[in-house]
């Protein structure tokens, strides 16, 4: 794959170029102090000035080109990039947690569990933070560049907070599986430990009243459980609600609207749809009728003036 | 290395180095070059949250300095003049410029001088100057297709525009492969020949270091050929999926726009994408024929409801949450079916409409078979026949003047007349100016298989064995054409070589430009070559992708030219 760099021919050009244009301007002397400034601030970066979206920009000064700040959504776009790095390695951190949970322990792993809930609640929080922060990028308004800008910027964040979502909850749901396993596993394992151990023994009230203690051991073993799947449940639950949100902003890719080229097509076909809607509306509002209402109040007004001066010239 | 590849590799280059929120620019052309390969998704995975075209750039005042501007355009006049005017007048923070061919060293210099600002930070050649739609199959989409088939004196800045893009194109395309070609021509063509000697300048004179690749043990091939060589293809129906799009509704740049036909409800899809890249089920079904498209949906279809059954099936918890994590892969998959769905239904209503089954096998016989008497009245039959519609009228007479232009002229000219009585809108001596532009004087290969002894007794021996299937036995001259070259038996005294150029042995990669145009069948018979793995690696390209309607627009346009040309003489 061949390429060739033309910047060094460029960069030769534009030199002298500006060498050519430097001389020129020496005879007024103060043009050229200002370029050599400008050239410097630029360099330096120590040009700067807040720049929001609808500023006329940098065509009042010629000498320096300041670099403006972006606009506020770019915080937003920002923050929520970083919370999807979080994301990233607190999900990390899960995969960890789940596992060390699952390992069959003698004593209860309650400890394990609380890890693993609270991991998935700021995981959850996270997520559903980014995804109000993401709807602040939407924008009022008429299409513009800026707007085109600020939507392509909520798609891609929305693919990434979705894919996310997902594999959080396809580890959920293989955690709750290993769980049910387990669950049902204990019990049974619970039960026969129990008849081999208590076997030998001959004192059967002695055997029946270890079996019944042993039984409601596992019954509130399993309540744990129980309730432990429940609040998994719950929390896919929530996934499962900010995915529905999200899906509306993901492109479905492969279709025609994953095409570069629709989507200028449409940009440009929709605002001049505005343009004609906007014409429109201008046409009906002078043709209204309470324009006309109006307009034959005001001649009414106009007549009756002109007639009161009559009378009193006239009497 | 397949050409979508190459494209992707060089927009990945492009936008890999460049950090930070980013606005891709475009100019008409490369907008196609980058839509066909690269979709908005991924564009936005690189950052790049703005594509614009250069004109709109202009027409804006809003300044964005927080994002770098990323330019793809072609190194044209006006394209360079936009440029000054945006360099002057800088939006954004940064500019990078990727011109796609070659920049003139007076170029450079304009652009130099307009940046007064110092935004640029590189201006790089990126080659991704032709439209990659397969992997095999490029094509430069022009508009004035029509110029080859004039001689040079008619518009001779015309002609000399049409032959720099094509050389451009085709420069590009060697310029990605890394190759520098062996270059053969077709002897009877005139704008080939132009074509073929201006490239060997630039490659072998005027830019040569650029193109000093390092050598491999055979050179590449790039034979430039006339689509006047072959009429009969692109005025053929087709019926294998990717061409029957093509013929029937339309395929530009991957995209089927269904507001052709008109008659779909409102909610529906108006455009579609057709891919093999992106589109599994596509791409193991474009070179079948309708009927096993229509199976092969069938099952797809099947496999769909099936699904959507166990989805509504949904009594557990655990069914609910298997449901929303297979939700996109259903959504895909429901899209994708109804789109083939609706492209199949829309076609299959165009075939009984046109009564396309009845015509097509007489075009098919036609073009394969012989028989000049039958053949006479199966035309006549059709051009009686009141569903048949204008344009298949026109073109089964225009097959049967191709095949049969020397024998019985009197019947001839009866089908002449008759085709000016029943189509009112037939521009009168369209035939006869195609029979000029292609008839049997003009044609170098064996198009009907009745010139050389060897073609004629395949023929029989085909005919003998009988055909799987009547409606696609057509195989267009361009099979012959690479047949020759994998036996290294291609005639010097039809295609020689331009200047001094000579091949030892036969060429491991083979480009075939065809000035005038290719058509789908063709890239079909290129991708099922290419896959008999004969050692050989075929590319196609051409100036655009026709279909009927096209050639048929192109041959009009050129008549059209000429008639006013001889008035003025």
């Amino acid at each position: 794959m061949a390429t060739r760099n033309r910047t060094t021919v460029y960069r030769k050009h534009r030199d002298a170029c500006k060498s050519a244009r430097a001389p020129l301007s020496d005879s007024f002397g103060g043009p050229v102090i200002e370029m050599v400034s400008g050239s410097f601030a630029r360099s330096n970066h120590s040009s700067y000035a807040p720049l929001s979206t609808n500023d006329p920009g940098p065509s009042s000064s010629d000498d320096a080109f300041t670099i403006g700040l972006p606009p506020a959504w770019v915080d937003d776009s920002e923050e929520i990039t970083f919370n999807i790095q979080k994301v990233r390695d607190k999900m990390g951190e899960l995969a960890k947690a789940h596992s060390k949970a699952l390992m069959p322990t003698f004593g209860d792993n309650r400890g394990d569990q609380r890890v693993v809930e609270m991991l998935t609640h700021e995981i959850t929080d996270l997520l559903r933070k980014s995804e109000k922060r993401l709807h602040n990028l939407s924008t009022r308004g008429g299409p513009s560049q800026e707007s085109n800008l600020r939507k392509n910027v909520q798609r891609s964040l929305a693919t990434d907070l979705q894919s996310l979502s997902m594999e959080l909850r396809r580890k959920q749901s293989t955690y709750l599986k290993r769980l049910q396993q387990q669950k049902e596993g204990q019990d049974g394992v619970d039960l026969e430990f129990n008849m081999n151990g208590k076997m030998s023994r001959l004192d059967e009230d002695e055997e029946l009243g270890g079996m019944t203690v042993k039984l409601k051991e596992g019954q509130h073993v399993s309540a744990e459980r129980e309730r432990e799947i429940q609040q998994v449940l719950g929390s896919v639950n929530d996934l499962a609600q900010i995915m529905k949100d999200l899906s509306a902003l993901v492109i479905d890719q492969g279709t025609i609207v994953d095409r570069i080229d629709y989507n200028i097509q449409n940009v440009s076909s929709s605002v001049e749809e505005g343009y004609k809607q906007l014409q429109k509306a201008e046409r009906t509002q002078r043709e209204g009728a309470m324009v006309k209402c109006a307009t034959i109040l005001l001649i009414l007004c106009l007549i009756m003036i002109v007639l009161l001066i009559l009378k009193n010239v006239l009497f | 290395m397949g050409l979508v590849t190459s494209v992707r590799d060089y927009i990945n280059r492009m936008l890999q180095d460049i950090s930070g929120m980013k606005v891709l620019i475009l100019d008409p052309e490369t907008v196609s070059n980058v839509s066909i390969v690269y979709s908005q998704s991924e564009l936005l995975q690189k950052e790049v949250f703005l594509v614009e075209m250069i004109d709109s750039i202009s027409a804006s005042n809003e300044s964005m300095s927080h994002l770098k501007a990323v330019y793809l355009v072609r190194p044209t006049s006006e394209n360079v003049q936009k440029l000054r005017y945006q360099l002057a007048n800088p939006r954004f923070g940064e500019y990078h410029l990727f011109f796609s061919n070659l920049l003139k060293d007076t170029q450079i210099h304009i652009l130099a001088d307009s940046d007064e600002h110092e935004v640029v930070q590189q201006v790089q050649e990126f080659y991704a100057d032709f439209v990659a739609g397969d992997p095999y199959h490029f094509t430069l989409n022009m508009a004035s297709n029509h110029l080859y088939m004039l001689p040079a004196v008619v518009d001779p800045s015309g002609l000399q525009r049409y032959s720099d893009r094509v050389v451009d194109g085709i420069a590009a395309v060697f310029l990605a492969l890394k190759r520098r070609p062996v270059i053969r021509y077709q002897r009877t063509s005139d704008t080939a020949k132009r074509i073929a000697q201006e490239t060997a300048k630039l490659m072998y004179q005027q830019e040569s270091g650029l193109f000093d690749f390092r050598r491999t043990e055979s050179s590449p091939l790039l034979l430039v050929i006339d689509r006047r060589d072959d009429p009969v293809t692109p005025l053929l129906n087709q019926w294998t999926y990717q061409a029957m799009v093509h013929e029937l509704i339309g395929l530009q740049d991957n995209k089927v726009d269904l507001r052709a036909i008109g008659s779909l409800p409102k909610d529906q899809q108006v455009e579609v994408v057709l891919s093999s890249e992106q589109d599994a089920f596509f791409k193991s079904n474009m070179y079948e024929n309708f009927g096993d498209i229509g199976m092969n949906i069938k099952r797809m279809v099947d496999d769909f409801q099936q699904v959507a059954k166990s989805n509504q099936n949904i009594q557990t918890v655990e069914d609910m949450a298997r449901f929303v994590d297979n939700y996109p892969e259903y959504k895909k998959m429901q899209g994708n079916v109804s789109k083939h769905v609706t492209l199949v239904t829309e076609m299959s209503k165009l075939v009984e409409a046109r009564k396309l089954m009845l015509v097509s096998q007489t075009e098919q016989d036609l073009a394969c078979n012989g028989g000049q008497g039958a053949a006479y009245e199966a035309v006549t039959d059709l051009l009686n026949n009141e569903s048949v519609s204008d344009i298949d009228r026109l073109r089964l007479v225009m097959l049967y003047a191709l095949r049969y232009e020397k024998e019985n002229p009197v019947q001839l000219m009866q089908l002449f007349n008759k085709l000016a009585s029943r189509s009112p809108k037939y521009k009168q001596g369209l035939v006869q100016f195609l029979l000029k532009q292609a008839g049997v004087e003009k044609r170098t290969g064996d198009l009907f298989g009745n010139r050389d002894l060897l073609n004629i007794a395949r023929n029989m021996a085909r005919g003998l064995k009988g055909v799987e299937n009547v409606y696609t036995q057509h195989q267009p001259l361009l099979f012959q054409t690479m047949e020759s070259i994998t036996r290294g038996r291609l005639r010097d005294v039809d295609y020689p070589f331009v200047g001094d150029h000579f091949q030892q042995g036969r060429p491991q990669e083979v480009v075939i430009f065809m000035v005038g145009g290719t058509t789908y069948e063709e890239s079909r018979c290129v991708a099922l070559q290419n896959s008999t793995n004969s050692g050989i690696r075929f590319i196609l390209g051409g100036t655009a992708v026709l279909n009927s309607k096209r050639f048929l627009m192109d041959l009009e346009e050129a008549q059209r030219i000429s008639r006013s040309g001889s008035h003025m003489v």
